[in-house]
């Protein structure tokens, strides 16, 4: 065992190989010089900015003033729409308007206009009017006539 | 041969820089090509093979250089390189040719007696025969040992061995050196 120990021992950690001459520096010239480029190693991390000029300095102002411009005209246009401010589109404020819906003549002339005696009794009975009554009130020598629209004029 | 060569810090942050990253591999390539072609060229033993080899090492370093985070040493990284790249050439090579790992073994043995660029004596000659007839793993083993006296820590983390396994495979490569010369002396 000492003996093959001693083997070793001779050898000493050399292998003798050798290289030809000036490999390894003209190796890493070599290597160097062969090596890609490689896009995703070699650029730089960052994005590269170009010089800020002055709008793009002051666009963020602009477009925030613009923002709340914005903003300022849907809220005035809301408030018109819910609640006008101007006095001639308010009924109550207008005394000519309101003298004339206080009058009965008013609201029969121009607003019951169209209204016929059929739409009246129709609204009635809607209403829970009692048509019975109207027996009642015949009966009792009261006169009262309907009028028939289907029946020819003069034939009541 | 000596240990690895020592981490250079400003290096490695000059690695991962995009702008000097090239400047800086030239020089990992300067400082680290001579103790990774030894490793190379012990394992394939022809000087043309291991040239192959540690080209091929460098440019996988280069291409997955951002792969390197400065987690690990970077010798134990190109290390593991050039170690894997040697081990999938000898795989190659076996299939390329057909042969068994014996018979891969008596081509290694025919490479070294036919190889030109050697000047050791005849011990140093049949020692070289001896190693190629480990198996791999002892090889490398045996080599980072005996040669570049490599410490068991460094040898863990290059081959992922746990340093017990390390020495005791190291042990028996000995042993088996020493019965071939006392079968050949």
């Amino acid at each position: 065992m000492k003996n093959q120990s001693d083997i070793l021992n001779r050898i000493d950690r050399k292998d003798g190989l050798t290289v030809p001459e000036g490999y390894f520096e003209n190796f890493a010239a070599k290597m160097i010089e062969s090596l890609p480029y490689r896009d995703e190693a070699e650029k730089p991390a960052g994005i590269i900015h170009a010089p800020a000029t002055f709008w793009s300095r002051v666009r963020p102002y602009v477009y925030l003033a613009a923002m709340f411009a914005g903003i300022w005209c849907m809220l005035k246009m809301f408030s018109l729409m819910v609640s006008p401010t101007d006095a001639n589109n308010v009924i109550d404020r207008n005394p000519v308007l309101a003298e004339a819906i206080g009058s009965d003549a008013f609201i029969n002339d121009y607003v019951f206009d169209d209204l016929s005696q059929w739409d009246i009794i129709d609204e009635m009975i809607e209403d829970g009017f009692d048509s019975s009554s109207l027996e009642n009130f015949a009966e009792s020598d009261h006169e009262i006539s309907f009028i028939d629209p289907a029946a020819p004029a003069g034939s009541e | 041969m000596a240990d690895l060569p020592v981490e250079n810090k400003e290096l490695i942050a000059r690695l991962r820089d995009p702008e000097t990253c090239r400047g800086a591999f030239g020089e990992v390539i300067k400082t680290y090509s001579e103790p990774l072609y030894w490793q190379i060229r012990r394992m394939v033993q022809s000087h043309d093979d291991a040239d192959d080899i540690l080209q091929n090492t460098f440019m996988k370093a280069w291409s997955s250089i951002e792969n390197f985070r400065g987690d690990a040493k970077l010798s134990t990284w190109l290390y593991k390189i050039a170690i894997n790249e040697s081990i999938t050439f000898l795989d190659r090579e076996r299939k390329r040719l057909s042969v068994s790992i014996d018979d891969q073994e008596a081509d290694l043995a025919r490479t070294i007696e036919a190889d030109t660029f050697f000047d050791g004596d005849e011990l140093q000659r049949k020692l070289r025969v001896a190693i190629a007839s480990l198996p791999e793993k002892q090889r490398l083993v045996f080599n980072m040992k005996y040669f570049d006296d490599m410490k068991y820590e460094d040898m863990s983390n290059i081959l992922g061995t746990s340093i017990g396994a390390l020495k005791a495979s190291y042990h028996l490569a000995v042993k088996k050196i020493e019965n071939f010369f006392t079968g050949t002396d």
